[in-house]
């Protein structure tokens, strides 16, 4: 039997519904059908990656969408069932009209609450406006409100409403849907309700189509639609009564719906012309939908703004060439002679390979949304390899000079090169949302869309839901969740067999199977990894911005977006299959915090002279303004100060360097200049890792062995680099060096390296060019090793450059404004580490850190001038836990406040508050003011206890004040009498309230109370560990303020703790046999006792490599762990008081830098190459799972 | 009429249609056009692993109900069997009485 096509088919991006792929959909509907129709819930979420399998799989690709149909219940509108809608192709209207109208529909259906749409709606929807014909099918079938008001034994009924549905609907545009999922006769779905839809069809004479309404692609995937039925509904599966009626819902075979369609028609009692009525009407409908991609959906075809939109009036190429002259004159006008024409010729290159594209108008585009930035006063920098066209330079896209860096354009954008170029923007994180509704009113509604992206099962959520759905105890299913540890849903049960930390879980698997009931826990696994990654919800990309022309809702259906305005229902993977150009404007946290610190320095210096005083600045620096600004863009790249703070490694806060990997490298590799930051954001890549040339690099930098090149033509492709390949742009040179290709060439063999369809024929290619041009075979080989270890990998040179500008940016800042760039940091937050680490920074810097106080503190952390006139930090009262926005704005509006009455009055703040303020400090001003007068001595607790006596704040209006009658200056009588009843609270208490309230230490580091602990131990500082030895087993101890586990490429995990103790940070490595030993302690524990060796990584650098670790609280000083006992070399009786950290027993005499028992070099340990590619991998640079830490603490 | 479970085999033609069935030592002819459904079962409760990739029939259990004729015996028996997916084995699990026990002509008959 061949050919059925089915016209009603979920993917998995029908969120908890749908079950399979659309490759796995597209495969089996090849196997005996030629077209295959998917018809995601409530969307087009799908669609796109269905067109892709469709093609991939040689079947032609029909969109439609499972719609809700909303009518008018007694409390507003309410879902009465669903209908498919599919869209017609090109073949009866002109192309794309179908689609088009498919797009609006499901916007509109977003428009209101709940999602659908309402017949009149829907009968209006599917009629093309311009020809009045349909361009749309809808199928009304066994879910829908005809089909639903069937189950009753009534006969009126559904006549009734399907009269309505059919005068409703115009000609042509409606057919009735039979399926059957064979259930219990008299169900839903069951063989008699397709009966009866069939009968009503053949009474009204509507034709009628086959579909098997399919969730998933094979038989086996039924009990993962069972589980997505209880995750949808919320419910156990055995109270379910929404569970799908049976498990027939796969995407049967031709010869299966057959046996399907014969059932139908012979209990209805028709015979074999109804039956190839049924089969005929549903290839009819099937060909009517078929779809072209690019006729119909405009497949890959770019559309931007119109050049009117863009206030142009000429044609985008001359526009673009005019705008890059002026560009010419005011980036290069000091050039002549050759070095000029090296531009004009770059120029023009560039020029005509964007307009060979016909890309102008997009460049034109970005630079139009770039400069409205601009205007709006928003900081903002391009990123990634569009930092390599001069022509972006010139329009002010980019700030990084191309032509200087020697960047090349080739790895951004050839005519070689067949997908859209990325020019991506950061601003500052806080104006994010304004500069995304800066661009919808620049270019309209209509031409602008936020793009979306899909959330999708993870190993805690999976196993979440799968628990619910088998009516698992929430808590038990919360303790399981909890341990699991950044691995996919998929891998679960090997994650048990492998995972110490998940040794009780395993356990506690394999005692269930023997339990009565036995293997729920089995079954949770199963079910877990069936979750796998089936997308959730779609939410708004975190950057994504879609650009086209009008017709661009002709084209995406949107839904509205957390933040209101529409988002696109496609993702960055419909993005180059759909011709849609990608804007990314990605908030970055770091832009933020740079902008407040300027703000704050020109807050508290507002003159030239006064921060050019402050910050050690020449008076005439060309940065700072008449007024005290700082143009940051306008600070040279040379600022050795800068650069000191960046060799030091400490540089927590700082953009880029702040892990643990990167203050190992930055140790290592002790930058001077701007092109090493370049150098150093590039060589922190899994690329350079991979192909072992950290060390190679550094040791030729540190001039220990000298520079090696494979063949001297290749000295000026690697020179700056030591001989050792970092970037991109080598590879594109080398490759064009040795072979003579051309370099946009060069740049589409490198996209071939680690590809393994592709990378043997870039091979040959190399071998017999670079050998035609003469190049021995030795050279040949070793340059090919190179190349190949490289992979698609490494970092483009531009990429590095423009991350290295902001890297720059905030060591400046934090060398020359400390306390304001803290102050920044502290409010936006940027980095990868919780607050309290950044908090211990400054105070480790030696800024004061200003309590909390009721008419001092602000909304905002802010930089302020202490008495001893130094610049403090002073807490923020939005840090206060639980304090609402409304009462924060009460109290800041009602300051400053000269007694408890004032503030109880003006601020109405509820009881538990008030009480907060006062534990943490926030009324000892009010207190202290008070007591001056009357010489009160009652201390802090007695405030607490006071301020919790009060009776709860009533809200009477009666009480307050007639406006403009002005408060009477009474004396604070109330604090001033305060009984003096209890006792002091002590540092160590004062801490934990903080942290608990204010999730911060504030008066205090927490360690401190552990100090005389931690001395009996003989416990080592992070400060003293630099003058330590190499390989000297130490103890440490401190708060857990990072945990990574990179994926490595040998499979073995290695995780990495960070622990500060208030004098530094401590990075800690555990491999295999430390993890066995610390076990279920390396996730959950706040502070840590770990036991390990040094391992000096370079003159600045020292990590510890971990041997076991303890939770710190868990320790008595009278019971310690016996394998602790025996780790400790002697029981220190007595700390000796004010000794240099550095003449503690065990530990070398001497400053730091004399004590360097060994040349500064590296030495070989076992685990080096593993730590570096660890701290290479992205998700360890851009602190993936430090926001877990974040969160915990 | 009654419901328990009872062991029995069936005989199909090449092209899937039921046969003849053995029951109690006693050979039926089936009527042509049984009817087919499926039930659902409560997997959850029943089964202890179901590993992605695998589970084709855990979730319902294909049902048929059919109508019998012994060789020199009048009537008809009817018998609902329950036929378990992939293994292939058959039972019995209800007899039915008499005729008009038989649901699904009511069904049918009714608002269709």
């Amino acid at each position: 039997m061949r050919n059925f096509v089915h016209l009603h088919s979920s993917s998995a991006f029908s969120a908890h519904f749908g079950v399979s792929w659309p490759e796995e959909l597209a495969q089996v509907a090849a196997v005996d059908g030629d077209a295959l129709a998917v018809t995601d819930r409530d969307g087009l979420y799908g669609a796109v990656k269905h067109v892709k399998a469709c093609m991939a799989a040689g079947i032609d690709p029909i969109i439609g969408v499972d719609l809700a149909v909303v009518e008018d219940g007694p409390g507003g509108p309410v879902a009465a069932g669903r209908v498919v809608v599919l869209a017609h192709g090109g073949t009866f209207l002109p192309p794309g009209t179908g689609y088009a109208a498919l797009c609006r529909l499901v916007s509109a259906a977003h428009a209101g609450t709940p999602v659908g749409l309402t017949l009149d709606q829907l009968a209006a929807g599917v009629l093309d406006p311009e020809s009045g014909k349909p361009a749309l099918t809808v199928l009304l079938g066994p879910a829908s409100p005809v089909g639903r008001s069937l189950h009753g034994r009534k006969y009126l009924l559904p006549r009734t409403k399907f009269l309505q549905w059919h005068k409703a609907m115009p000609d042509g545009a409606m057919v009735v849907e039979i399926a059957s999922h064979l259930s219990a006769p008299g169900a839903p779905l069951s063989t008699a309700h397709a009966v009866r839809m069939l009968k009503l069809a053949q009474e009204f004479n509507v034709p009628a189509v086959l579909s098997n309404a399919a969730r998933y692609a094979h038989a086996e995937d039924a009990p993962t639609a069972d589980v997505l039925d209880a995750a949808r509904n919320v419910m156990p599966l055995g109270e379910l009564h929404e569970l799908q009626p049976t498990g027939q819902a796969w995407l049967k075979s031709a010869a299966q719906m057959r046996a399907v369609a014969k059932e139908i028609v012979y209990q209805g009692g028709y015979g074999n012309a109804e039956l190839s009525q049924l089969w005929a009407n549903t290839a009819q409908l099937a060909d009517k939908c078929r779809l072209d991609p690019a006729a119909d959906l405009g497949w890959k075809q770019p559309a931007t703004p119109e050049m009117d939109v863009l206030g142009l009036t000429g044609t985008a190429g001359v526009e673009l060439r005019q705008r890059s002259e002026a560009g010419l004159v005011q980036r290069f006008g000091n050039l002549s002679g050759t070095k000029l024409l090296t531009v004009r010729n770059r120029l023009e290159t560039e020029l005509a390979t964007i307009g060979g594209l016909g890309f102008e108008s997009y460049f034109l585009t970005v630079a139009e949304v770039s400069d409205m930035i601009r205007t709006m006063g928003v900081r903002r920098a391009a990123r990634g390899s569009g930092a390599s066209s001069l022509v972006n330079y010139l329009l002010g896209i980019s700030a990084v000079d191309p032509i200087a860096n020697d960047l090349l354009f080739e790895r951004f954008l050839s005519a070689d090169r067949s997908t859209l170029p990325d020019i991506d923007l950061d601003v500052e994180s806080a104006e994010r949302h304004n500069v995304y509704r800066g661009i919808f009113e620049r270019f309209g509604p209509k031409r602008v869309t936020l793009m979306s992206m899909q959330n999708s099962y993870r190993a805690r959520g999976a196993v979440r839901d799968a628990g619910m759905a088998l009516g698992m105890d929430r808590g038990d299913i919360d303790q399981i969740a909890k341990q699991l540890w950044r691995f996919s849903a998929g891998s679960f049960r090997e994650a048990l067999e492998e995972k110490p930390e998940l040794r009780d879980l395993a356990a506690q698997v394999r005692d269930s199977r023997h339990a009565d009931g036995g293997g729920q826990l089995d079954l949770l696994v199963d079910l877990t990894e069936r979750l796998d990654s089936l997308p959730r919800h779609i939410s708004m990309h975190p950057c994504g911005v879609i650009l086209g022309d009008s017709g661009l809702l002709n084209r995406t259906p949107v839904q509205p977006s957390g933040m209101g305005l529409p988002m696109s229902q496609f993702d960055k993977h419909d993005m180059d299959a759909m011709g849609m150009l990608k804007l990314d404007v990605l908030g970055v946290r770091m832009q933020s915090a740079m902008a407040y610190a300027v703000r704050e320095i020109i807050r508290l210096h507002p003159t030239r002279e006064a921060v050019a005083e402050e910050g050690g600045h020449a008076p005439d620096a060309p940065f700072i303004t008449e007024g005290g600004g700082i143009d940051l863009d306008a600070v040279p790249f040379d600022d050795e100060p800068t650069f000191e703070l960046i060799r030091s490694t400490h540089t927590l806060g700082c953009f880029q360097i702040e892990s643990p990997g990167q203050r190992e490298l930055v140790g290592k590799m002790a930058p001077a200049e701007f092109s090493d930051l370049i150098i150093d954001i590039s060589l922190f890549r899994p690329g350079p890792m991979k192909s072992n040339m950290v060390k190679p690099f550094l040791e030729n930098r540190a001039g220990f062995s000298p520079a090696h090149y494979a063949h001297p033509d290749l000295i000026p492709v690697l020179e700056e680099t030591h001989g050792v390949t970092v970037f991109h742009e080598q590879v594109l040179r080398t490759l064009s060096t040795m072979t003579g290709c051309t370099l946009s060439r060069a740049d589409e063999f490198r996209r071939g390296l680690g590809n393994p369809s592709a990378e043997p024929a870039v091979e040959k290619y190399f071998r017999a060019k670079a050998a035609g041009n003469g190049y021995s075979q030795a050279v040949i080989e070793e340059v090919w090793g190179t190349l190949a270890a490289f992979g698609s990998f490494g970092f483009c040179k531009a990429h590095g450059a423009a991350f290295a500008v902001p890297t720059y940016q905030s060591a400046w800042l934090k060398a020359h404004h400390p306390a304001e760039f803290m102050a920044g940091l502290w409010e936006h937050d940027p980095g990868m580490y919780p607050l309290r680490l950044i908090v211990a920074e400054a105070r480790r810097m030696g800024i004061p850190i200003l309590p909390l106080d009721i008419n001092a503190s602000g909304g905002q952390y802010r930089a302020e001038r202490t008495a001893a006139n130094v610049t403090g930090i002073r807490m923020s009262l939005a840090g206060v836990y639980g304090l609402s926005g409304t009462e924060l704005k009460r109290i800041l509006a009602g300051q400053p406040y000269g007694s408890l009455a004032e503030l109880r009055d003006r601020g109405r703040l509820s009881r538990p508050i008030l009480k907060r303020l006062a534990q943490l400090g926030a009324l000892d001003s009010l207190h202290r003011r008070a007591q001056q007068r009357t010489g009160n001595t009652a201390n802090r607790a007695d405030l607490i206890a006071h301020v919790n006596s009060l009776p709860a704040h009533k809200a009477n209006k009666r009480n307050e004040p007639i406006s403009g009658q002005l408060a009477l200056p009474m004396e604070d009588v109330e604090l001033g009498a305060l009984a003096a009843r209890h006792p002091a609270a002590g540092l160590a208490e004062t801490v934990r309230t903080e942290l608990d309230l204010l999730s911060v230490d504030v008066s205090g580091h927490l360690m401190e109370s552990y100090a005389p602990l931690l001395d009996r131990l003989g416990v080592s500082r992070a400060e003293q560990l630099l003058g330590l030895r190499n390989n000297t087993e130490i103890l440490v101890a401190g708060v857990r303020v990072a945990t990574q586990t990179p994926p490595m490429r040998g499979g073995k995990r290695v995780v990495f703790i960070s622990i500060d103790d208030g004098t530094g940070c401590v990075d800690a490595t555990f491999f295999s046999e430390a993890q066995e030993k610390s076990g279920p302690l390396l996730f959950g524990t706040r502070m840590l006792l770990i036991r390990g060796l040094t391992r000096r990584t370079g003159p600045r650098g020292i990590t510890v490599q971990a041997l076991e670790a303890w939770d710190l609280q868990d320790l008595d000083m009278n019971s310690l762990p016996g394998s602790l006992l025996g780790a400790l070399p002697e029981m220190r009786p007595e700390p000796v008081p004010d000794m240099e950290p550095n003449m503690r027993p065990g530990s070398l005499a001497g400053s730091p830098s004399e004590a360097l028992p060994e040349p500064p070099c590296w030495p070989v340990h076992r685990h080096a190459d593993i730590i570096e590619e660890a701290h290479s991998n992205p998700r360890m640079l851009l602190g993936h799972g430090a926001a877990q830490d974040k969160s915990r603490s | 009429m009654g419901s328990f479970s009872e062991g029995i085999d069936v005989v199909s033609s090449p092209e899937g249609e039921l046969l003849q069935l053995c029951w109690r030592g006693a050979h039926y002819a089936i009527e042509p056009h049984p009817l087919c459904w499926y039930e659902r079962r409560s997997w959850w409760e029943s089964e202890s692993r179901v590993p992605p990739g695998e589970g084709a029939g855990i979730v319902d259990l294909q049902m048929w109900r059919l109508q019998l004729r012994r060789e020199g015996t009048p009537g008809c028996l009817t018998l609902d069997v329950v036929h378990y997916l992939p293994g292939g084995q058959w039972r019995v699990i209800k007899i039915h009485d008499a005729v008009d026990e038989v649901f699904w002509p009511e069904e049918l008959a009714d608002g269709a």
